[in-house]
């Protein structure tokens, strides 16, 4: 049935060629390219109908706002991810991010060097994600009570180290990885004034795809990867079969952290400021993106690359709604449907 | 004939749980080639047992000899390097990924970069499940999608596949339907021929008597008596697993001679 839809739409040759992979495919595989095709329709269609309703929503500058906003969704995304595949959650990235840019903030003020700060920052996320670990693991705590105890312990340190206030004035140095881009070329026009040719690829975006690409490995081509999909599949055989199901809960929560950390340093350098207060509710748009992107909560399935279309069918519906002058109340009713609807859809399937 | 050195000594073997004795005092043994069956009721302590001896479980007593060797079997992987492996009672298998995965979980093949080798492992375990069941397709579906026969069968697969000295049966065919266990007795059979020590637990005594060398009763946590199957009767040992002893005029006799 899904075979259908998908030959339909293709010409002779490449129907051909497809007809042939598919043929090659077993029932899992085929079921995932037809989820995958789902979501990239989905998202073109989303795209095609914010162009035609709003002229602002299809251009270089918008794409580039767009992929921005996704970078932060993607990042904490990607790392949930890690965690959802083994059965567990983590609510305390948003958190987790403020404390890290924080901590980097504070550190550069402290006249630490940009790059050792920003280091610390992500330090301090990893550690929180290994002590998400370490009380999964060895206190034997429901994940969503450990992450929902880490949430509100970093949110409530980011603010007390800083007073509550923002840290700013740190400098323009600390403004670039946030700001700047890979391969910008401007050109001096005739009136002396600088212009673009190529507006670059943003540093959070190519550290978003760097990312991503890492991760993605991880899963599919390292045993630590396959590890993570078996506790999620069934905790007790992956621990019969000799696999260390502790350690491998201790690196997704680790690698959440991580994440968390990356993100909080990308976002903070972007506004060039140590906020205590960001982030808060990220770690819901991260899960969503998640769960959009085929992830099951109950552990063992899901994808990186589902997990990017689904921070871009966030980013872009926020973009486009926004465009299209939706109030922010009315957004939140349509992206709670989106889930709610994503969810349903995937149950199905599974359940054929 | 001369019986072979056994491969696993249990020796005074004890398991408590606080104030339980899930395991008390059990001594047994398994030579090359011989199926063993381990019978008793609900809750009598044999799958205790056979998780001490697959390193699943931490015995409070006693001592454990594989192949003449005192061994610790602290966890799982140390009991595969004695050669011992386990076929669980729920079926131990990831569901969300295929045979091949499963069949060399937490031993992965790797590829000299250390990443994982998929092909290697696709190909091997195509040989290895073919091998016990010819009719294997579609062997990288998510085993998910795959009968409880198929399942059993992956799992045999992964404890030939290394080289297992000793294989713990915990109760096999409990899922499976009719043709299905016929397959699995097929497999024990295969097992046993390569030279392979079996500990069988089972609820079917048809079972036992078609597959069993000798039995072992539990009762309570404590073995009530170890016997060649053909000097017992099935309603010895229905006596033995209900009642903890055999029936008070029993003797010895050779069931292939009457
Ligand atoms: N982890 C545990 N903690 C406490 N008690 C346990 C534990 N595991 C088993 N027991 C107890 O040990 C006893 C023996 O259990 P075991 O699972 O070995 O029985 P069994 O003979 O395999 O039964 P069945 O035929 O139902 O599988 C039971 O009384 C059980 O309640
Ligand atoms: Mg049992």
């Amino acid at each position: 049935m899904s075979g259908e839809r998908i030959s339909t739409c293709s010409d002779a040759e490449v129907k051909g060629r497809f007809a042939r992979l598919w043929s090659h495919m077993n029932g899992d595989e085929r079921k995932d390219v037809v989820q995958k095709f789902a979501a990239v329709f989905s998202l073109m269609a989303l795209i095609v109908v914010f162009s035609v309703t709003s002229d602002a929503f299809f251009s270089v500058g918008n794409a580039m706002t767009v992929s921005l906003q996704t970078t932060s969704i993607a990042l904490l995304g990607i790392g949930v991810t890690v965690v959802i595949l083994t059965g567990g959650i983590d609510l305390s990235v948003g958190s987790v991010l403020a404390l890290s840019g924080t901590v980097a903030g504070l550190l550069v003020k402290d006249g630490w060097p940009i790059w050792a700060a920003m280091s610390m920052g992500v330090l301090t996320g990893m550690v929180c994600g290994c002590i998400n670990g370490f009380v999964v693991t060895r206190l034997r705590l429901a994940p969503f009570i450990a992450t929902l105890g880490m949430m509100l312990i970093a949110r409530g340190l980011a603010l007390q180290l800083t007073g509550a206030a923002p840290v700013s004035q740190l400098g323009e140095a600390f403004g670039v990885l946030g700001n700047g881009s890979l391969f910008r070329t401007l050109s001096v026009g005739a009136n002396g004034l600088p212009k673009v040719i190529f507006p670059g690829i943003p540093y959070p975006v190519l550290i978003m795809i760097v990312m991503a690409i890492i991760v993605a490995f991880i899963l599919r081509r390292l045993a630590i990867g396959r590890h993570i999909y078996a506790v999620g599949s069934n905790e007790q055989a992956s621990r019969l079969a000799g696999v260390n199901v502790n350690s491998t809960k201790m690196f997704a929560y680790a690698t959440s952290g991580f994440m968390a950390g990356i993100c909080g340093i990308v976002l903070m350098s972007r506004l060039v400021t140590a906020q205590p207060n960001e982030g808060i509710m990220y770690e819901l748009d991260a899960i969503a993106a998640a769960v959009i992107g085929g992830t099951s909560l109950m552990g063992g399935v899901g994808t990186i690359s589902g997990t990017m279309i689904g921070a871009f069918v966030i980013s872009i519906l926020r973009n486009g709604l926004n465009m299209n002058g939706v109030s922010s109340f009315i957004q939140q009713i349509i992206i709670g449907c989106v889930i709610i609807g994503a969810v349903y859809i995937d149950h199905l399937r599974n359940r054929r | 004939m001369v019986a072979p050195a056994p491969i696993v000594e249990m020796k005074n073997i004890g398991k408590r749980f606080g104030g339980i004795h899930a395991v008390e005092n059990v001594s047994v043994e398994l030579r090359p080639g011989e199926v063993v069956g381990v019978l008793g009721h609900n809750g009598a302590g044999k799958s205790c047992l056979m998780k001490i001896l697959s390193g699943a479980m931490n015995r409070t007593d006693g001592t454990i000899m594989v192949n003449g060797e005192e061994v610790a079997l602290a966890n799982p992987i140390e009991a595969r390097h004695c050669g011992i492996e386990t076929i669980y009672q729920s079926l131990a298998l990831a569901d969300h990924l295929d045979a091949p995965a499963n069949l060399f979980l937490g031993r992965e093949l790797k590829t000299r970069f250390g990443t994982l080798d998929d092909k290697r492992m696709e190909m091997e375990a195509r040989q290895a499940l073919r091998q016990l069941n010819p009719n294997f397709k579609n062997i990288t579906d998510t085993v998910l999608n795959m009968s409880g026969g198929q399942r059993q069968v992956i799992a045999i697969a992964r404890a030939i596949y290394f080289n297992a000295r000793v294989v713990i049966m915990d109760e096999p065919t409990a899922a499976l339907g009719p043709s299905e266990t016929a397959m699995v007795a097929e497999l024990i059979e295969k097992l046993r021929e390569q030279g392979i020590g079996i500990f069988l637990i089972s609820h079917d005594l048809n079972d036992v008597f078609d597959l069993c060398d000798r039995v072992m009763v539990m009762k309570n946590g404590q073995n009530v008596g170890t016997h060649a199957i053909d000097e017992v009767t099935k309603d010895d040992l229905l006596n033995l697993i209900i009642l903890g002893k055999l029936p008070d005029n029993w003797s010895p006799r050779n069931l292939v001679a009457s």
